[in-house]
């Protein structure tokens, strides 16, 4: 598979898939992280 | 020199998808194309501005003279409120991933962004976010008018509409994580084989940079806003006072995300201003390397400043310390860019076409905004301007010759790539001198208007303010009225300009952008393209 090629692209769109579920979760878990902050330290 | 559309040889099957979808629907509804939803968000961002631009006007019309003029004080404070939401999240954060949508992938060989359908539905939230926000001025309780801060206890007090507020602000913090998040993966793993990391172009770095930043606060602005909804309509009393809880925690909260929100705002205009400056110097960008971990620092200090916005809450005297002194540590990586701009220029071939005239005026009128910012930044004295007209004028210069004018620097800098036609110089430059000429009457006579103790968001003041508020006004309004030029060289460009823009548009531009056609190929890059000396925009030699 060279580096130019169609196979590389789509692999490199699955890794970008990856990548988005990754910063989903955080952002994710920022939001659940403060507002559980708020409740359990109220 | 310009450089002729790059094409390899197993691109030539891909010729028949090479135009837009027929339909209105099918091209703009649906879109999956960078290009396009680019131009969604640029649109739609500009409409923003000028409705943003209109509750302005409306507030400068009542400030003209002392005294109630035309609104009623809630309706001002009402105004005064949309206008902040409107202009930090409909307008300036939309402009800019519209930017980054058309640009970053163009920028670093990528034939499109990595998640096309997540990108469709990023902007497609914005339009219903922004109605529904809307809509609130229509309410029996009105819109929101409590300051685009949401501070409690204040906000609680509005009526049923807050909880349209509350959803329009989710909607809108969704669209810009999506947007983030589509940025970080295509920068990671899009690249051109070839374009490393310290090859980019600078907006794509500080892109990338104000991507995180948006992941990492706006789930705290979510988490804020979702506690004040169940303070308001569930009776829990995270901020209300009167049931145990803590309004100035809302204050840390909210300025946690509000103090890097100004940052995601103004670095992707650093990024422009990295890229056009080097163009019309038609010199290398100075000190590459320093820009990009400056613009990483500016990232990381802002998560630590964010108290400076509330100094007059009564907090200890070590806080107020640390944060006065790390508010003012950003003036050293900001330095470090504003350096580099003027070393970039210095003994540079400079012409002043107008993306140089607005890239220049940036540097200017957003360092005055930079030093009434250290000056804010002093606890002390910022006893006597905290909430006055002081900090409207400091936080205007910032964004307006700042943000907008980066903002407007990159639309006539790109406009001919994106178009395949060149503007009209003379009415850009009209544009630039009226807006500068104007924005300066507008805004300046503000710091006086603050140091002499005038509060911000009253629409009735005492008589001794009268002459500067005129003044002030009278900026607004030719402001306001030029950026109708704005409108018509946009608009003349696209559907009138018979004068065609070469690929490589400008004579110094350097960079993959500027290796495709004018406008470029509705789908560029299927095959990412050869990355060499001529195609990196300006990385440092050693890299």
């Amino acid at each position: 598979m060279s580096l130019n090629s169609r196979e590389d692209l789509a692999n490199r769109r699955s890794r970008a898939v990856k990548t988005a579920w990754l910063l989903g979760l955080i952002a994710a878990g920022i939001f659940v992280a403060f507002v559980l902050s708020g409740v359990l330290g109220h | 020199m310009s450089i002729e559309t790059t094409h390899s040889h197993d691109e030539s099957h891909d010729d028949h998808h090479d135009h837009a979808p027929s339909g209105f629907l099918d091209r703009w509804l649906f879109t999956t194309n960078h290009k396009d939803i680019g131009t969604l968000y640029l649109v739609f961002s500009l409409l923003m501005f000028f409705i943003g631009g209109s509750m302005a006007m409306i507030i400068r019309a009542e400030l003209f003279m002392p005294g109630l003029q035309l609104v009623e004080p809630d309706f001002f404070n009402q105004m005064t409120t949309m206008h902040a939401l409107i202009m930090v999240f409909g307008a300036v954060m939309p402009a800019w991933v519209g930017f980054a949508n058309w640009m970053i992938p163009m920028m670093i060989g990528a034939p499109d962004m990595a998640l096309p359908r997540m990108n469709n539905w990023s902007f497609w939230i914005l339009p219903f976010a922004f109605t529904m926000l809307l809509s609130t001025l229509f309410m029996d309780s009105g819109g929101p008018a409590a300051g685009w801060t949401l501070y409690p206890p204040l906000s609680l007090q509005g009526g049923q509409s807050f909880a349209f507020v509350v959803f329009a602000v989710h909607m809108m913090g969704i669209s810009s994580i999506m947007g983030s998040i589509n940025v970080i993966a295509t920068i990671l793993n899009m690249r051109a084989p070839g374009m490393t990391l310290l090859k980019m172009p600078l907006f794509v770095w500080t892109w990338l940079i104000t991507a995180f930043l948006l992941i990492a606060v706006m789930p705290v602005l979510a988490g804020a806003v979702t506690m004040l909804l169940t303070d308001h309509f569930f009776g829990t009393s995270f901020f209300n006072a009167a049931g145990g809880g803590d309004p100035v925690m809302f204050q840390h909260i909210f300025w946690f995300f509000g103090h890097p929100e100004v940052y995601i705002m103004i670095l992707p205009a650093f990024g422009v201003v990295s890229e056009i400056i080097p163009t019309f110097a038609r010199k290398p960008l100075f000190g590459y390397t320093a820009m990009v971990y400056a613009t990483a620092s500016i990232a990381f200090l802002s998560f630590i400043v964010w108290a400076h916005h509330m100094f007059t809450v009564g907090m200890p005297l070590t806080g107020e310390l640390f944060f006065m002194y790390a508010t003012m540590l950003i003036a050293v990586p900001t330095g470090v860019k504003v350096f580099n701009w003027v070393s970039t220029m210095w003994r540079g071939s400079m012409t002043f076409e107008t993306p140089m005239l607005f890239a220049i005026g940036f540097v200017v009128l957003f360092t005055i905004g930079g030093l009434s910012g250290l000056m804010l930044a002093i606890a002390a004295v910022d006893l006597q301007y905290h909430d006055t007209y002081f900090v409207v004028a400091h936080f205007h210069y910032v964004l307006v010759p700042g943000a907008v004018f980066a903002l407007m620097a990159g639309t006539y800098y790109w406009l001919p790539k994106w178009t395949g036609h060149m503007y009209s110089e003379k009415w850009g430059k009209i544009h630039f001198w009226v807006s500068t000429i104007s924005v300066n009457i507008l805004f300046f006579p503000q710091h006086y208007l603050g140091l002499a103790g005038m509060p911000r968001r009253i629409p009735d003041y005492s008589t001794q303010f009268a002459d500067f508020n005129m003044i002030s006004s009278i900026g607004g309004f030719i402001f306001g009225a030029s950026q109708l030029i704005f409108v018509g060289v946009i608009v003349h460009c696209v559907y009138k300009s018979r004068k065609a823009a070469t690929a490589q548009v400008w004579e110094g531009a350097r960079g993959l952008e500027w290796t495709l056609s004018s406008p470029p190929p509705y789908h560029s890059f299927n095959t990412p393209p050869p990355i060499n000396a001529s195609t990196v925009a300006h990385a440092d030699e050693a890299h």
